[in-house]
C-alpha cells in the first residue's frame, strides 16, 4: 500500500463510488508527502465540503474539514498561526471555484505557503451532479439538462493570473507525473496549486456518454495536451484542437510569499 | 513477493486492467461475497515487482498500485516454497 504511515486504514474502504478518481489523487498526494519526508504531527490537511473534501478523513494527521468554500481561509489561518506546519488543502471544483472563488484568487495573490490540490471532476459530485464553474460547454448535468451554455473556468490559468508561485495540471490517469508535480509544489515556497482533472463516473460520466470508468479515464488521457506541445503548435502557427486542455507545469516562480517557514 | 488484490477493498472499477503494461489484470466475471466483480490475475509472477522489489528495495512500475482508487493492490511476502510456474519472456 502507498504511504502506509499516512493512511487511516481502519477507515478504508472509503465512501467514494466505484472508480472515483479521488482515491487516486489521495494516493499520489500521500506518495508526494512521503517523498518530502514530512513529520505527521507537523502536517495538517484542510478541506471544505464535497466528495473531494472528504479526503483528509482518510489520513492519519490532524485535519480540518471546514465549511463549503472556506478551506483556503481556514488553511491561511493555520499557516499564519503556525508557519512551521506543512499545510495541504484538498478541494473540489465547486468548493474552490464557485462558492470559494474569492478565497481562491486571494490566497493565490497572497501566495500563502501551502499546497492546494483541486480534484476537478467538472461537477458538484456530492449533491447529485449539478453544473459547476468548470462544467464544459455542452455537458449535461442536472442543472444543465440541455447542455451547459456557459464558458468554463480554467482553474490552473486562474491561479497563474492570480499570482501563485507554482501551478501545474494533470489528470488522475497521469499518476507518476501528478506525484512529481505535487512534490514540486510542496518544495516551492508560496502557494502551490495543482489541478487534477478527475473522473466522477456517477454524476458526470453517466450523463455524458462516459458510463464506464475506463472510458472516462481514456477521455481525460486523450484530451490532455502537454503545455510544451501546445506552445510548439502556437509557435508554428498550427491550430490547437479545441477540446483539449493543457497538462504539465504551467508556472514555477519566486514571488514574495506569506507564511513561509523561517 | 506476490501480487494480491485485497477483495475487502476492491470495488471492481477495472482501472488496473487498463494500465498494466503486461495485461496481468483481467476483467473478472464472478461476483465475490461483497457483490463485486474483482479482476482476476493472469500469471501475476510476470510483474517486475514480484521478482525485483526486494532486490531493488523500491517499487518498480507500480502504476496499478498508484491508480487503484481503493488502495486494494499490494505485494505480500510469499510463504516459503509456494509453487508457481516460471516463464521467461524475450
Ligand atoms: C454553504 C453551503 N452551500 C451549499 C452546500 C451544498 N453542497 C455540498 S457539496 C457541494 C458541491 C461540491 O462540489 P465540489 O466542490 O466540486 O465537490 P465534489 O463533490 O464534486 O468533489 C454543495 C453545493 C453546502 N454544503 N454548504
Ligand atoms: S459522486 Fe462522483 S465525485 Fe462523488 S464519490 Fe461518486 S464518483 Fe466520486
Ligand atoms: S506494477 Fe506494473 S507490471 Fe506490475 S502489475 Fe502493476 S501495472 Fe502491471
Ligand atoms: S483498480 Fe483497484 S479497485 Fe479497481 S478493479 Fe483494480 S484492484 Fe479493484
Ligand atoms: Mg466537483
Amino acid at each position: 500500500m502507498i504511504a502506509p504511515d499516512w493512511f487511516r486504514e481502519d477507515r478504508l474502504p472509503h465512501i467514494y463510488c466505484t472508480g472515483c478518481g479521488n482515491g487516486t489523487v489521495i494516493n499520489c498526494t500521500l506518495a508526494a508527502v512521503e517523498e518530502m519526508g514530512w513529520k505527521r504531527d507537523e502536517t495538517v490537511f484542510v478541506s471544505g465540503i464535497g466528495c473531494s473534501s472528504r479526503a483528509p478523513g482518510y489520513i492519519l494527521t490532524d485535519s480540518l474539514h471546514t465549511t463549503h468554500g472556506r478551506a483556503l481561509a481556514f488553511a491561511t489561518g493555520v499557516k499564519m498561526a503556525r508557519p512551521d506546519f506543512n499545510v495541504v488543502v484538498f478541494t473540489g471544483d465547486g468548493d474552490l471555484a464557485a462558492i470559494g472563488g474569492n478565497h481562491f484568487i486571494h490566497a493565490c495573490r497572497r501566495n500563502v505557503d501551502m499546497t492546494v490540490v483541486c480534484m476537478n471532476n467538472h461537477i458538484y459530485g456530492m449533491t447529485g451532479g449539478q453544473g459547476s464553474p468548470t462544467t464544459p460547454p455542452g455537458a449535461i448535468s442536472t442543472t444543465t439538462p440541455y447542455g451547459a451554455s456557459e464558458p468554463a473556468f480554467d482553474l490552473a490559468e486562474l491561479a497563474v493570473a492570480a499570482g501563485a508561485n507554482y501551478v501545474a495540471r494533470w489528470t488522475s490517469y497521469h499518476v507518476k507525473e501528478l506525484t512529481k508535480a505535487v512534490a514540486a509544489g510542496m518544495q516551492t515556497p508560496g502557494l502551490a496549486f495543482i489541478e487534477v482533472r478527475t473522473q466522477c463516473p456517477t454524476n458526470y460520466g453517466r450523463h455524458n456518454k462516459l458510463r464506464s470508468v475506463p472510458a472516462m479515464i481514456e477521455h481525460l488521457r486523450s484530451h490532455a495536451m502537454l503545455v510544451e506541445k501546445r506552445d510548439r503548435l502556437v509557435r508554428e502557427g498550427r491550430p490547437v484542437p479545441e477540446d483539449t486542455f493543457t497538462v504539465g507545469e504551467l508556472v514555477r516562480r519566486n514571488r514574495p510569499a506569506m507564511g513561509v517557514r523561517r | 513477493m506476490k501480487l494480491v488484490i485485497d477483495e475487502s477493498r476492491c470495488k471492481g472499477c477495472n482501472l488496473c486492467v487498463l494500465v498494466c503494461p503486461y495485461g496481468i489484470f483481467r476483467e473478472g466475471t464472478e461476483l465475490n461475497s461483497r457483490g463485486i466483480v474483482s479482476p482476476v490475475l493472469d500469471r501475476p509472477e510476470r510483474c517486475t515487482n514480484c521478482r525485483l522489489q526486494a532486490l531493488y528495495g523500491r517499487m518498480l512500475c507500480g502504476v496499478c498500485h498508484m491508480i487503484c482508487p481503493d488502495q486494494a493492490i499490494a505485494w505480500v511476502e510469499e510463504r516459503p516454497f509456494e509453487p508457481h510456474r516460471v516463464e521467461v519472456e524475450f
